[in-house]
């Protein structure tokens, strides 16, 4: 490992000190104090890797700083500062204690950013095990909660199938071309059989991570069970490391003929089941893990294309989805006392009785919808476009009309938020971290549905070599 | 003027930078109302000023135009123009929020900030689509504009609010999409033919559109534009919206968010598809003929008074679906200046029956009556303005219909004697209106006090207006002559 390797890892190696060091020096600080270091550390790792040139040759077996490394840790580093900085006043509500949480969600980041540097199907495996094996910890980590506890249960029996199939199909893949190093997948004659039963078993796996139809029966249990942070968290990088898994498989010489059927299916059902049942909850994180269901099926959508424009797409719409979900689930948690804010009527008129987090809500709700001037538009209009591009016009249309659907579901949060006098519960004020944050990623969407011409460059040079 | 100060982008956001100036004012309403009015006065003297000082047109017809890149990676570019058309309809969009304003100036009294900011923030939603020149703008702009109706509704409305609010937003938020898969649509095939990717009218109007394509093209844009217009058979959000808005809102909503689909077909969808737009006239004449008829014949059957305005706001857009349907210089000429009568007359309609119901809560014109001697100022508004919608000559409407119809009756003379059928039953409802409110007897004795003096200036502005274009109807038909030559010369 010379110099310039370590250079170049140097975020993996701030996020792997820092959560180690959040672990052990944990117990004789503040939770406060923790957090915050645990915020910077995340900050200054995405800011490393945003500053640093990406390379392709591999410098150490497995790991190597790509250019979609490059565009993605950033983008994980900072939902985890953000997830820190909302989930701190949350956990002393709920009585989370203890430095575990933090250092968990470090070591999630970790595995995070692993993932988009592996250069071999086993680090990439591994990777997107250990995100999911943190997030078993994360979603069962309310105590005081029943729910917490089931989610985790349910999320670890589904994760643990999901992996094992995922393994399976890994190792069918690697039956068929004979190596694990992803540059050097392509397939020999004769073994297309071995080959698309792999990929079949990896979609199977990942159609469960993304929670994609009809794989997705986990989602609304650990969404509505899950601390709402960490189902912020959940929802937000989890399911784009899972596309970024895909993406980064799907580069290399994939049998898209075979797959074509699958993936249009899945993205056909996500989006009307996922915003078909969404219309029916009554339960906000429930109705937000419908939602999610729904956006997967988008993503999808982009995915299936197999061209470039469908690739920049997932790249930037998974950004965009980061920051409204994070916002939507960042609200909701700063708007949870010691229990849980659920019920859609519980938020009635706290869009005037706490303006700020009642406003970063509506203004999710809005983007998630995907109206103008909002970053969910611009992510919408460019998965929509590549869709039409590539060829998939009837698929985009349906999902167009599902979109317009959707819109119902959001507004009635919004109804509720501005429209509905007061309840008696009302919210405990908000605390100047999660006033940041959630100032922070409601920014994000605006600045981003108004100019994102930046974050359309970052996409495009995140794909410019691999 | 320096030619490269970004004078249409002023005017475009200075009322949304004054409405959010508005929303910092929060503690204090009064000082806030007072704001948004002054942003609104402000807004409406750069727009005349523009008009007047206003360099001439180039060949193109645009004599303001500012241009600048903004998403590259789609070639979509940051293009407002200005031209006659686009001139007259910022006028009005700005005249009428001024309007809209005063009305509310005491109607409103809770979430005052929020409420004016709303109101400029709409403005600014319309005045985009006015402006946009590029295709991709002029959506964002179009969809942008909902949400700050939405909450308008929803917050500050009455009877079912919450019910119309959500059923105006999805209906045109749903037809909107479908224009925007038309709209990227045109944008690939204009890319695919000559390589350069682009949302820009100018060059999108070059675009080899075959014929069937061009077919689903053009139903897609008239949805989306015929919810908004709103063309009869799409036209079921708008009693309840009308109804249960705000008394303001609703002057906004068919004063000036309806010109935007009307607008929107002159601007974008005609000359894009040209061929189409010709396949598509019978259907919408029969549109326009059926909205005229069966707006007035609704309206005949209305108690509310609300409502009664809002099925004859139907009923007059129709004639403006009419002359652009018959696409001659006077037919258009006509419907751009029936789209400035509408919103004159129709918002003066709104303006009284919002100050009636603020009077006495009460909306049906049953329930009234004998006001001619009562309160004679009020009076003889409500006589003015409905004796204008009715086609009084000498007033505004008058003028607009009357060119519609000679427009019309050249190319379609059954379209046209439709539309005249129309006319006869406006004027069956009118001076039932006007019976019932002023000279019939109440059912029960109702104090109603006259106009105040902020109330008299609102309506004489309007009355004034009503009159200019009556009479001298000729500075607006110079300035609109140019580009409706160049868009009826193709």
């Amino acid at each position: 490992m010379t110099f310039s390797d370590a250079i170049s890892l140097l975020p993996l190696i701030i996020v792997g000190v820092a959560s180690l060091l959040v672990l052990l020096a944990g117990p004789f600080c503040q939770v406060r104090v923790v957090t915050v270091v645990g915020a910077a550390a995340a900050l200054a790792a995405g800011f490393c890797a945003a500053a640093v040139s990406p390379v392709n040759s591999a410098g150490l077996p497995g790991l190597a700083f790509t250019p979609l490394a490059r565009y993605l840790i950033p983008v994980f580093c900072v939902a985890a500062a953000l997830t820190l900085l909302l989930s701190h006043g949350y956990n002393l509500r709920h009585e989370i204690r203890g430095e575990e949480y933090p250092a968990t969600v470090i070591f999630c980041l970790f595995a995070l950013c692993v993932l988009p540097c592996a250069t071999n199907m086993l680090t990439l495996f591994l990777a997107l095990e250990a995100v999911a094996f943190s997030f078993y910890v994360l979603v069962a980590m309310d105590l005081g909660r029943a729910e917490s506890a089931e989610a985790g249960l349910k999320y670890l029996l589904i994760g643990a199938v999901a992996a094992a199939v995922t393994a399976f199909g890994l190792a069918l893949i690697y039956a068929g071309t004979g190596t694990l190093a992803l540059g050097a997948l392509t397939a020999p004659a004769g073994f297309h059989s071995i080959l698309t039963a792999g990929w079949g078993f990896v979609l199977i796996g990942i159609a469960f991570k993304l929670s994609l139809v009809p794989a997705h029966l986990w989602t609304p249990d650990v969404y509505q069970g899950a601390p709402a942070p960490v189902a912020g968290l959940l929802s937000t990088t989890s399911k784009f490391a899972g596309a970024a898994f895909l993406l980064m498989l799907l580069a290399f010489a994939p049998p898209r003929a075979e797959l074509h059927l699958p993936l249009y299916l899945l993205s056909l059902l996500s989006m009307g089941l996922g915003n078909l049942a969404a219309l029916r909850q009554t339960n906000l994180k429930r109705m937000l893990a419908y939602s999610s269901i729904a956006h997967m099926g988008y993503l999808t959508l982009a995915l299936m294309t197999g061209t470039r424009d469908g690739y920049s797409a997932v790249l930037l719409y998974g950004a965009i989805y980061t920051v409204m979900n994070l916002a939507a689930f960042g609200a909701v948690a700063s708007l949870s006392a010691n229990g849980e804010r659920g019920a859609i009527t519980d938020f009635a008129g706290l869009g005037f009785s706490a303006p700020l987090r009642g406003g970063v809500l509506a203004l999710a709700m809005l983007s998630l919808a995907g109206i103008p001037p909002t970053a969910g538009f611009i992510g919408k209009f460019f998965v929509f476009y590549s869709a039409i591009r590539g060829g998939e016009i009837v698929l985009a249309v349906i999902g167009i009309l599902f979109a317009a659907i959707s819109a119902y579901f959001y507004l009635r949060v919004v109804v509720q938020l501005y429209m509905r006098p007061a309840g008696a519960n009302l919210p405990k004020p908000c605390s100047r971290a999660e006033s940041f944050a959630l100032v922070c990623t409601s920014l994000g969407i605006v600045v981003i549905g108004i100019y994102p011409t930046p974050l359309l460059r970052l996409v495009e040079s995140a794909l410019a070599l691999g | 003027m320096n030619p490269d100060f970004p004078i249409l982008t002023l005017l475009l956001f200075l009322p949304l930078v004054g409405g959010v100036s508005v929303v910092l004012l929060w503690r204090s309403p009064a000082t806030a109302r007072v704001f948004a009015l002054l942003t609104a006065l402000a807004e409406l003297a750069l727009g005349a000023w523009l008009g007047s000082a206003a360099p001439a047109a180039g060949p193109t017809g645009y004599f303001l135009y500012q241009d600048l890149p903004w998403i590259e990676r789609f070639g979509i570019r940051y293009t407002l123009g200005m031209d006659g058309i686009s001139l007259v309809l910022v006028l009005l969009t700005a005249f009428i929020t001024v309007i809209a304003m005063l009305l509310s100036w005491q109607e409103i009294k809770e979430r005052v900030p929020l409420y004016f900011a709303l109101l400029l923030a709409t403005e600014t939603g319309i005045l985009g689509v006015f402006l946009s020149l590029d295709l991709f703008l002029f959506y964002l702009f179009w969809e942008a504009m909902l949400i700050p109706m939405f909450f308008l509704i929803g917050i500050w409305g009455n009877g079912r609010k919450l019910y119309s609010a959500v059923k105006f937003f999805l209906y045109t938020f749903i037809g909107s999409l479908l224009m925007l898969v038309a709209i990227i649509a045109l944008y690939l095939m204009h890319g695919a033919q000559t390589g350069s990717y682009s949302f820009a009218l100018a060059e999108l109007v070059h675009t080899q559109i075959p014929y069937t394509t061009g077919l689903w093209l053009f139903a897609a844009f008239l949805l989306a534009l015929g919810v908004k217009f709103p063309l009869v058979p799409l036209h079921s959000w708008l009693p309840d919206a009308y109804c249960d808005a705000p008394s303001a809102g609703t002057v906004v909503l068919a004063g000036i968010l309806a010109k935007t689909a009307a607008y929107a077909l002159i601007r974008f969808t005609y000359p894009l598809l040209p061929d189409a737009a010709r396949a598509f006239t019978p259907v919408i004449y029969v549109c326009a003929v059926v909205g005229i008829v069966y707006g007035a014949w609704i309206a005949f059957a209305q108690k509310d008074m609300k409502r009664l305005v809002a099925y004859s706001s139907v009923s007059h857009m129709g004639f403006i679906a009419l002359g652009i349907a018959a696409w001659s210089p006077v037919a258009l000429s006509g419907a751009v200046l029936q789209m400035v009568n509408h919103g004159i007359t129709t918002g003066a309609l709104f303006v009284l029956v919002g100050m009636l119901s603020e009077r006495t809560g009460d909306r049906e014109s049953l329930n009234y009556g004998g006001l001619w001697g009562k309160v004679p100022v009020l009076a003889f508004f409500f006589l003015f303005f409905n004796m204008a919608s009715a086609g009084l000559p000498g007033l505004n409407n008058f003028v607009g219909e009357f060119l519609v119809l000679v427009g019309t009756f050249r190319v379609a003379p059954g379209a046209a004697l439709g539309a005249f059928l129309g006319i006869v039953l406006t004027l069956v409802y009118t001076v039932r209106l006007v019976q019932d409110i002023l000279f019939g007897t109440p059912s029960q004795p109702m104090s109603v006090s006259d106009l105040s003096l902020r109330e008299s200036a609102t309506l004489a502005s309007l009355a004034v207006i009503g009159v200019y274009l009556g009479v001298h109807p000729a500075p607006v038909l110079d300035l609109i002559k140019v580009p409706i030559a160049l868009l009826t010369k193709a």
